[in-house]
């Protein structure tokens, strides 16, 4: 689904962040990226939804070349990712119903659909009682649940998150885990970064960055319970 | 189409809600821009009249025909019926020379007039034409030049050529300023749409991540312009309105006072629908362009 093909990525009169990287995401996997704090994970996860491109290498997302890809067609491509960050990136002037029909008013889709689709996406995260509330009122662990529903609502082939446990509680990022994993298993490839791995018992693949390289690459882990 | 159309009033509520989330600001914007267009609707107004007054005194302008002091009584018929005969000419008088001499003798001093033995003045033809069209008038003349009798022809409508040609070159300065003026709103709406991209950066910035082009961030944008617009568009349309009320009102008084029954004219409906429509129009290509160059120059994702 995706490849790494001899990806290297540097700015202007800074070391290289990733050197000579790897890689293949199957469809399907849940990939964890993990490593300490300037590994590269964010970078990595920027190249792979395209707000980065590869200073030099390739890589291929069904069988698009990300790297050579115009500007025009990013935003087409970005449809087809669910992406979670850190800190949220949700729209506080806006109620939870809204912030989750994001999407799907880009991908211009009818009123109708648009009500089923978001009020499904809220209920999967558990937040279909509050839809009408702004995102300032809800817990730090809702507010995440939101971003998801916000990142499922177009139904994406890929899910990704960039440390999206970080700043939670750890009943909170357990809770957060447990949705990933739920559409893992549906179907949908989900690539997180973390700087520590679940401790749930769950099939993954484990890429372990380190000064910009993979230092581990790790299939089909199975953690205890 | 549902679907697009739908996009599109999704994004007029936006605007809608950021013009008034703002609403101080977009009073502000309104009134900005309701003053500056006022400035050459009311020149354009007064323009208007003034044309109207030298419309209505264009079929006044005469061109004064003075015969040869020798001049027969033939002669004059055949004159006559000369111009009788032309279509240029509304209205023909002639004038005897004894007739305009008692005239003259009557407004004049008794010792000027008792000191004059012989009658000065000739006969003469006053003549009011239809039209003020320079060719035609010397066509006219020209074909006056060859009849015998005529003495000399003196065009009295000169004046009015020059007040004309006066009212289009201040026709011409309006729209000049009224150029100037819009560059002036275009500037002055740009900054304020730039401001508010700035306000929306984390939107927009959101909006780019999950997969919107550029024409979708900005059309929210263009529609408040578009209401800018429409809010100042009413407010110069309300001005010139209360103007022209408030003017009329102070010439009916002035009428019963002197006796003259002048009325300010106000401008054609049409007019006012043209008003609202460049204001529009300026609102939406300042907050394109600005959209458009604020978003490319935030840089925030491609």
């Amino acid at each position: 689904m995706i490849t790494f093909e001899k990806v290297c990525k540097s700015y202007p009169g800074s070391p290289e962040i990733l050197q000579n990287i790897n890689l293949e995401i199957l469809s399907g996997e849940l990939v964890f990226v993990t490593g300490p704090s300037g590994a590269g994970k964010t970078t990595l996860l920027k190249l792979i939804s395209a707000i980065e491109k590869p200073s030099s290498g390739s890589i291929i997302f069904e069988s698009q070349n990300l790297s050579r890809i115009k500007d025009r067609e990013i935003p087409i491509l970005r449809r087809r990712f669910g992406m979670i960050f850190q800190d949220h990136k949700l729209l506080y002037d806006r109620n939870c119903f809204a912030n989750v029909a994001l999407p799907l008013e880009i991908n211009n889709m009818s009123l109708s659909d648009m009500n089923r689709r978001v009020r499904a996406a809220l209920d999967k995260v558990d937040l279909l009682k509050k839809e009408k509330m702004m995102p300032i009122t809800l817990s730090g662990g809702e507010q995440q649940r939101l971003a998801i529903a916000r990142a499922i609502v177009s139904r994406p082939s890929i899910l990704i998150a960039d440390e999206p446990t970080a700043n939670l509680d750890k009943e909170y990022a357990e809770e957060i885990m447990n949705i990933f994993y739920s559409f893992q298993q549906v179907g949908v490839t989900v690539i997180i970064s973390t700087h520590e791995l679940p401790s749930t018992k769950i099939n993954f693949k484990r890429l372990q960055l380190n000064g910009g390289s993979i230092q581990n690459l790790i299939g089909h882990v199975q953690l205890p319970s | 189409m549902f679907n697009y159309l739908h996009n599109h009033y999704q994004a007029f509520l936006n605007g809608f809600s950021r013009f008034i989330n703002n609403i101080g600001a977009s009073v502000m914007m309104m009134i900005v821009i309701g003053i500056t267009l006022c400035l050459p609707s009311a020149g354009l107004l007064l323009i208007e009249n003034a044309g109207q007054i030298s419309q209505n005194i264009e079929h006044e302008a005469e061109i004064s025909i003075f015969l040869d002091r020798s001049v027969s009584k033939d002669q004059i018929d055949f004159i006559d019926l000369s111009l009788e005969k032309n279509s240029l000419i509304k209205k023909i008088h002639f004038e005897p020379k004894l007739i305009a001499w008692e005239k003259l003798q009557s407004k004049l001093d008794v010792a000027v007039s008792s000191s004059v033995s012989n009658n000065p003045l000739p006969d003469a033809f006053f003549i009011s034409l239809n039209t003020l069209d320079e060719i035609k008038i010397q066509k006219l003349l020209d074909s006056l030049d060859g009849i015998d009798g005529i003495d000399s022809v003196t065009v009295d409508g000169n004046w009015i050529k020059k007040l004309r040609i006066g009212l289009s070159l201040i026709k011409l300065s309006v729209f000049f300023i009224a150029a100037l003026l819009i560059i002036v709103l275009l500037v002055v709406i740009g900054n304020t749409i730039r401001l508010q991209t700035l306000t929306y950066k984390d939107e927009i910035e959101v909006s780019k991540l999950i997969g919107a082009t550029n024409a979708f961030i900005q059309r929210p944008f263009m529609y408040t312009g578009i209401l800018y617009g429409l809010g100042g568009g009413i407010i110069t349309i309300s001005i010139l309105k209360l103007s022209v009320l408030g003017l009329n009102a102070t010439l009916i008084k002035l009428a019963s006072i002197f006796g003259n029954n002048i009325i300010f004219q106000d401008l054609p409906h049409r007019f006012y629908l043209y008003i609202v429509i460049l204001a529009m129009l300026i609102g939406l290509i300042s907050s394109y362009i600005s959209a458009r160059n604020s978003i490319q120059r935030l840089k925030i994702y491609k």
